[in-house]
């Protein structure tokens, strides 16, 4: 019987029913694929949930992290959806909603006959598998995302499919959206980006709920930037205050190619993220970005790595946190220098904007460092608003709250000011903006 | 000298002849050293029941001291190792063959022939007085140093202040010590905290009374003999309201220690307005794991320092901190660590804030040559509903080699919007442009490297004694040979 | 016409007592410096003035028109009239000159008043070319990276479109060679209007050869010891503040 219980606590809503329904309902999937899925079933049913001497979960809320009150939504029609368009110029849209494409803006014109695929993964595995098998889910992601991962993989339904031919470059973002929808709806979202050589193009991902229900949201996005590529990847999070959500990201970064990504974290009541570069091969650059605005209850845990595996590679990491209400936040990020990665330039830092007596800011920056022709660094503060700032404003005649939200506003254009669009920039800095009104 | 009631059931001595040694609890016979063993007290190898009864009894210890040690040798069996976040290297320690007590008066015998020649040069350019090199060296099972000892002791009487090694204190002044003896750091804080508090023996207790400001730094150093310097010595400093105090311990000659296993533990107190400077310079021989728990409380405006320095050892770990329990306590730590090859020197800081307006500052600077590897782990912690607290840390590393590692763990926590905590941390190498300029003008390559190394820590190299930090200069010079080229 | 009134004021930070005893009037359309050597209060008092939090008024008042600002807080008293230029301007990286004027003018206007945008603008490029400053500066994030020439001109910007009545000056002149500070000074020059009262308080003689006063008060450990034309500035010049000193000591 305890170890009846024993089992329940370690799957949750994710039994062997639900996972057997989810196979009877998938159809003309490669072998390979099912084997992986079936094999992955059976890892995320044996690990353990996380412990409190897990180093990878540290500071996290682990009673938080309950698995049980989830279903497998019923399918949803577009009209159903709370939908709000996205304001932004488009190579083309997907929309998901619980887990199965329901709407879809066609490529813009002649990008098809280039060869770009903007398609969903369920397309993708039937008609260009080697690609997907050899791209999809092949990435570690950062210790202490293993059971999860297991679970994404186990019960992935449909994601988002891009792939850039060599040289072609998009003139304007491509939007994803994932939905969910109904009471106890388990979403599994997921992109695959491929970007081959001398290729340029953004991708945004949008995590939103329909409605205030309660949400299951585990998701993935894998991206590789191949020779030469630049690849920005723009993520808003805005899943139902009620949502628990695991989001993991794994990048690679090959010769020469600069991968920006900009997490913006907005929803959900426990939201894990982890993210992960590889440097791969000289001139590699990733530049990772994260915004987070945490008020009432809201936890936010950030795991990140940056590993450089190659000489003359940089990556840069800034996270900033602003904290309201009783909120809590974790950022844990470690750089990694590989012994030849020689010339490396890494850096990483959190930034915590403490705007509540209640809130609570965790940060772990650590580094692991095993070549001497280097520059690292990484640095942590926590704190107010600068009075100093403040009266300056307010000498100037601005009322002490208008000041604050400036000042506040400030300390995410830091981050923001770093995307290349305008419309991006406007449409991320508008969802800051709405979270503030309510 | 009679022998203690249950001295019959020990277990038997080793055998002399055998090559492994037992002393450092590892198979040494390949190594340089080899000599005779002849114990008074010896409480055999391993780790039992037993072996705490009899420390207990050769120190003729009140029962509640007896009490506290079993129950700390129950935490300690109860407790993993913490593999889970430190090194598995510590998986290696082999507690069974080591021997976890040995009488003051005796020591391993060999003569100066038999010293390594090597090690005679060290002292040598250290600069070493000749009798310490011999005691050093494990030559002389004894230095002389009681009269300077016994002369210091009376100076410091006069002024109320108790300095005594940590059986005769609890012996004799148990109304001062019991109190805080094993509160600042509690047996369960970790594993290595259990077994000192199990087996611990030398070690110095100090009281220095209200309001006495003790001139003379107080130093271990007149306190060598075989338990002051021995594998798990217990130190417990209490300043009074407004007392100051400087301690310092160690040396910067290396410690041919004939254990393996170090393990300490520091418990310092400072009351209103009290301030207390403890000062470690430790130079360990490459075999030793040095697990080392340190921490103070800082009352009402007082201020604890930590000015460590650790060079040598296979493996240290050390996070000294302090608890800052009352409004506008101060507390710091400045450390400076060195690994060489086959070293691990994996040391911090934590500051625990538990009142307003409370500040702390952290400065590690670490330098990794060939494929030393140098970790800094700290915490910082500023909990609920404070307010004006503030925490500096900054962490740089220096790496000398193309395969030295560095590794930075710092965790914090912040509540509320009333304090500010900033966490910067770099890594380096030495310029090749300033090596370059300076070998310009005459210096070799090695002097070049040295002088920009001390250059690295001089800010913090100041802030030592001037004998240690002359020491300190010369030491790494040292281990700076061989580093280039 | 207006007057700003420090009435034997007294100022302290934490416990210290910094400002003894000051009074001074000014009134619209007079440009008055103060000077005085280091540690004697200048800052301070332009500092408590203008009400930041770490400054103590111990005892004293400040009126302006008569009505007191000291239960005011900082952004009251600058809507009512008064401007601080700070000797070391905030920097606020994230936050752009153009958003960051469009507030403080917005927060002048009345409830419910919504500004006029192209008004704004045009009055904003208006003072930029009055001032040589070049258009791109608006997008810049206050004083963040500026030089020392650069972070002096936007607060005299600042001034232009806020249109104070009474401005304080803190050591405006610091930090600018001799090109910036002429472009600062013939700034405020052009600023200068019968409704204008400013405050200047500097060091050195240097500023005011720029910007002449109309009066020049000396500031010795916490009170204005002696008061003149703008001769006495000169005079102070060739003399030293060791002549202040000592006719101090005789006296």
């Amino acid at each position: 019987m305890s170890s009846l219980t024993e089992t329940n606590r370690l799957v949750g809503s994710f039994t062997p029913e639900f996972f057997a329904a989810h196979l009877a309902s998938v159809s003309h999937l490669p072998g390979w694929w099912l084997d992986r899925k079936r094999a992955a079933y059976e890892q995320f049913a044996s690990l353990p949930l996380p412990r409190r001497t897990d180093e990878s979960w540290r500071f996290a809320t682990l009673a938080g992290l309950r698995l049980d009150g989830y279903c497998r939504p019923a399918p949803v029609a577009r009209a159903d959806l709370a939908h709000a368009p996205v304001e932004l110029a488009q190579s083309g849209q997907l929309l998901f909603a619980n887990n199965r494409l329901v709407a879809r803006e066609n490529l813009a014109a002649g990008l098809a006959e280039r060869g770009v695929i903007f398609d969903t993964l369920h397309h993708a595995l039937q008609h260009h598998g080697d690609l997907v098998q050899a791209h999809l889910l092949a990435q570690p992601v950062p210790p202490g995302a293993e059971k999860f991962t297991a679970l994404h993989t186990a019960l992935l339904d449909d994601g988002a499919f891009l792939y850039l031919p060599r040289g072609v470059d998009l003139p304007a973002p491509l939007v994803v959206l994932h939905y969910a929808h109904g009471a106890g709806a388990a979403v599994f979202p997921h992109t695959l980006v491929i970007a081959e050589q001398d290729t340029r193009a953004t991708l945004v991902d949008c995590f939103r709920s329909s409605g205030a229900d309660r949400h299951f949201a585990c998701g993935r996005n894998d991206l590789h930037a191949g020779h030469g590529a630049q690849l920005t990847y723009a993520a808003a999070q805005t899943w139902s205050r009620e949502t628990l959500s695991f989001q993991s990201n794994a990048t690679v970064v090959r010769r020469d190619a600069r991968v920006q990504s900009l997490n913006l974290h907005l929803g959900g009541r426990q939201s894990r993220h982890e993210s992960h570069s590889q440097l791969q091969a000289p001139g590699a650059q990733s530049e990772m970005l994260a915004l987070t605005v945490a008020h009432g209850q809201q936890e936010f845990d950030q795991r990140t790595l940056q590993t450089h595996q190659a000489p003359h590679t940089s990556s840069n990491l800034l996270y900033k946190n602003a904290l309201l209400d009783q909120a809590k936040t974790i950022f844990s990020g470690l750089i990694v220098v590989d012994a030849d990665a020689q010339k490396t330039d890494a850096y990483q830092s959190n930034r915590n904007l403490m705007l509540s007596d209640d809130a609570e800011a965790n940060s772990l920056p650590g580094l692991e460092i095993q070549a001497n022709d280097v520059r690292c660094s990484h640095g942590a503060t926590s704190s107010r608003i600068d009075p100093e700032q403040e009266f300056y404003l307010q000498a100037r005649g601005i009322r002490k709250g208008d000041a604050d939200e400036l000042l506040t506003f400030g300390f995410f254009e830091e981050v923001l000011s770093q995307l290349a669009s305008e419309a991006l920039h406007d449409s991320f800095r508008d969802l800051i903006k709405a979270k503030f009104r309510k | 000298m009679s022998l203690p009631p249950d001295a019959a059931t020990l277990p038997p001595p080793l055998d002399a002849a055998s090559p492994a040694n037992p002393v450092m609890g590892i198979d040494q016979a390949a190594g340089n050293f080899s000599y005779k063993m002849d114990y008074e007290f010896d409480a055999g190898t391993g780790l039992s029941e037993k072996t705490v009864r009899y420390i207990s009894a050769v120190k003729k210890e009140a029962p509640w001291i007896l009490e506290f040690r079993l129950n700390a040798l129950q935490q300690f069996l109860a407790k993993p190792l913490p593999t889970h976040w430190a090194t598995p290297d510590l998986a290696n320690i082999n507690f069974d063959k080591i021997r976890y007590y040995l009488a003051s008066g005796q020591k391993p015998k060999r003569t100066w022939d038999e010293v390594p020649d090597d090690i005679k040069r060290t002292f040598e350019r250290l600069g070493i007085p000749e009798q310490e090199r011999r005691f050093l060296a494990g030559v002389e099972a004894q230095f002389d140093s009681e009269a300077a000892y016994s002369n210091i002791k009376d100076v410091v009487a006069k002024q109320g202040v108790i300095f005594a090694n940590s059986t005769e204190a609890l012996r004799e002044h148990p109304e001062i010590f019991r109190k805080f003896f094993g509160k600042v750091i509690p047996t369960g804080d970790n594993k290595f905290s259990a077994l000192n508090s199990a087996v611990f023996s030398g070690g110095s207790f100090i009281y220095v009374p209200k309001g006495v400001k003790v001139s003379h730094p107080l130093q271990a150093y007149f306190r060598i003999n075989a338990e002051n310097f021995g594998q798990f010595e217990r130190t417990l400093i209490i300043a009074d309201e407004g007392s100051e105090l400087t301690y310092m311990e160690g040396c910067t000659a290396p410690k041919f220690s004939t254990s393996t296993l170090h393990s300490a533990v520091v418990e310092l107190v400072a009351l209103k307005g009290a301030k207390i400077q403890y000062i470690t310079v430790q130079n360990w021989a490459n075999n030793v794991f040095n697990l080392v728990t340190k921490r103070g409380v800082a009352h009402e405006e007082a201020e604890i320092k930590w000015i460590d320095c650790n060079i040598g050892s296979r493996l240290t770990m050390k996070y000294p901190g302090v608890v800052l329990k009352g409004r506008k306590a101060r507390g710091e730590v400045i450390s400076i660590a060195l690994a060489n090859d086959g070293q691990h020197q994996d040391t911090g800081a934590k500051m625990i804030h538990a009142a307003d307006e409370t500040t702390s500052n952290i400065v590690a600077k670490s330098i990794s040559v060939g494929q030393g590897r140098s970790t800094y782990r700290g915490v910082v912690h500023i909990p609920k509903h404070l307010k004006g607290c503030k925490n500096n840390t900054e962490c740089d590393a220096l790496l000398i080699n193309t395969n030295s590692r560095t590794d930075t763990y710092p965790a914090i926590t912040v509540r509320g919007d009333a304090n500010s905590v900033q966490h910067e941390a770099s890594v380096s190498k030495v310029s090749e442009e300033q090596i370059f300029y300076m070998q310009q003008r005459g210096l070799t390559e090695g002097q070049a490297m040295s002088l920009s190394v001390n250059g690295f820590v001089n800010d913090l190299a100041s802030q030592f004694p001037m004998e240690y930090s002359v020491e300190l200069k010369r030491l790494i010079d040292l281990e700076m040979e061989g580093s280039v080229g | 016409m207006s007057l700003l009134e420090i009435k034997d004021l007294h100022v302290a930070i934490g416990e210290k007592p910094i400002v003894k005893g000051l009074t001074l009037t000014v009134r619209s359309g007079e440009v008055h410096a103060i000077m005085g050597p280091n540690g004697t209060g200048k800052s301070t008092l332009a500092k408590a003035v203008a009400g930041h939090p770490s400054y103590t008024i111990t005892s004293g008042d400040v009126l302006l028109d008569g009505r007191s600002l000291l239960a005011m807080q900082p952004d009251e008293r600058a809507r009512a009239g008064l401007f601080l230029a700070f000797q070391y301007p905030s920097e606020i990286p994230g936050v752009s000159i153009a958003n960051f004027l469009r507030a403080a003018v917005q927060a002048r206007l009345g409830e419910g008043e919504e500004l006029d945008a192209s008004g704004y603008y045009r009055r904003l490029y208006a003072k930029m070319d009055l001032l040589q400053i070049d258009r791109k500066f608006t997008s810049r994030a206050i004083n963040d990276g500026f030089s020392g020439g650069e972070k002096k001109r936007c607060e005299i910007l600042q001034m232009a479109m806020l249109e104070p009545r009474f401005a304080l000056m803190d050591e405006t002149d610091s930090g600018l060679d001799i090109d910036a500070l002429r472009i600062v000074a013939d700034g405020v020059n052009a600023l200068r209007r019968t409704d204008l009262g400013v405050l200047m308080i500097t060091h050195y003689q240097r500023l005011l050869s720029y910007i002449v006063p109309d009066h020049v008060h000396v500031m010795w450990d916490g009170r204005i010891v002696k008061s003149g034309d703008k001769s006495l500035a000169l005079e102070l010049e060739a003399k030293g503040y060791d002549w202040v000193k000592n006719e101090l000591v005789s006296a």
